[in-house]
């Protein structure tokens, strides 16, 4: 079995773990277009390189991030996303009358 | 011999239809549920205690609370908080603080007062300071105890992390799988005697429950009543 490091459990088996897709950067949902929101919700860039990752530990329900590269499969970090998102997301919208 | 069913009014803790099943299953109250009282003789059920037992304390109540301002919410309850996040603190009144993460906590009720302390803490916060936000666990999770000096060995066969007591001391708490199932193991002490508390989703506890039994026959263990919790070698 394939171990991970979880940064909040420590090592646990990979079983433990869902993929959550590449990190990217959100588009701001109110003004962007529908082609860039499809760009960040479903397509990935797939390089063969070292690459940031959302993962999921199911048994405590946390999301971190992880750097691991694509074509080894060697994941040289696992970091709380803390480190990179210090605001909590509102995601404000406005009614549209119907 | 009474039966879950014979006073209405009562929650139904998710394993009771499982426990009714058992031909010499005798019930008890605690807090608003009836709780097996034990499921056979209180020599058998000594034996157990002390070696390898499982017990069923769903009927307690539990809170789970997170946020930024969760730990200053609690400590201003007078609730005292473990340090560091995956660690277990014994309240003065015998409840349990679990601290889950940097700021997730779930609050266990005490056998000694029916949880009482924690349901009016859960009660009190129907509407919740700013910063926090309940994590309503009494219906979604089920909470075993399993009791003994075999517990590690047992666990050994359904969880890939070591929780024997050299490497998981008493306040540690694991979040992974257990039996396939993801699971909260804290490991804590009644008295003297060493136990695990699991808590799993309480609609994958009617597998787990029997898993766990399988996983204990080889160490002559067996389910446990509130009598033997609550006797005197477990206070």
């Amino acid at each position: 079995m394939k171990i991970l490091h979880c940064p909040l459990n420590g090592p646990r088996n990979i079983s433990e773990f869902i993929y959550g897709g590449e990190l990217k950067t959100m588009p701001d949902p109110a003004t962007c277009s529908d082609r860039e929101w499809a760009d960040y919700v479903f397509y990935h860039d797939n390089l063969p390189a070292v690459v940031t990752e959302w993962w999921f530990h199911s048994a405590s329900g946390y999301w971190f991030l992880a750097e691991r590269h694509t074509l080894t499969d060697e994941v040289l970090r696992t970091f709380d996303p803390g480190e990179l998102f210090r605001q909590r997301v509102e995601f404000a919208h406005a009614e549209t009358p119907s | 011999m009474t039966t879950q069913n014979a006073t209405t009014g009562l929650s139904r803790p998710p394993l009771n239809g499982l426990h009714a099943e058992r031909p010499r299953v005798e019930w008890k109250q605690l807090g608003d549920a009836e709780i097996p009282a034990r499921f056979s003789g209180p020599t058998d059920e000594g034996f157990r205690l002390d070696h390898c037992g499982l017990a069923d304390l769903s009927a307690l109540p539990r809170f789970g609370l997170r946020g930024p301002q969760a730990a200053a919410a609690l400590a201003e309850r007078g609730y005292r908080l473990p340090d560091e996040p995956n660690r277990c603190r014994i309240q003065d009144d015998g409840s349990r603080l679990a601290r889950l993460s940097s700021t997730e906590y779930l609050l266990l009720g005490s056998l000694t007062d029916a949880g009482q302390r924690v349901s009016m803490t859960a009660q009190d916060w129907a509407t919740l300071p700013p910063g926090c936000y309940s994590l309503p666990r009494q219906d979604s999770h089920a909470w075993l105890v399993l009791t003994g000096a075999s517990t590690a060995r047992v666990m050994a066969k359904l969880c890939g992390v070591d929780l024997d007591a050299a490497a998981f001391p008493a306040g540690h708490i694991a979040q992974t799988s257990v039996a396939r199932i993801d699971a909260i193991v804290i490991r804590d002490a009644l008295g003297e005697l060493p136990c695990l508390h699991l808590l799993v989703d309480s609609a994958s506890a009617a597998y787990l429950w029997p898993a766990l039994l399988d996983a204990m026959q080889e160490f002559d263990g067996g389910p446990l009543g509130l009598d033997a919790l609550l006797s005197p070698a477990a206070a």
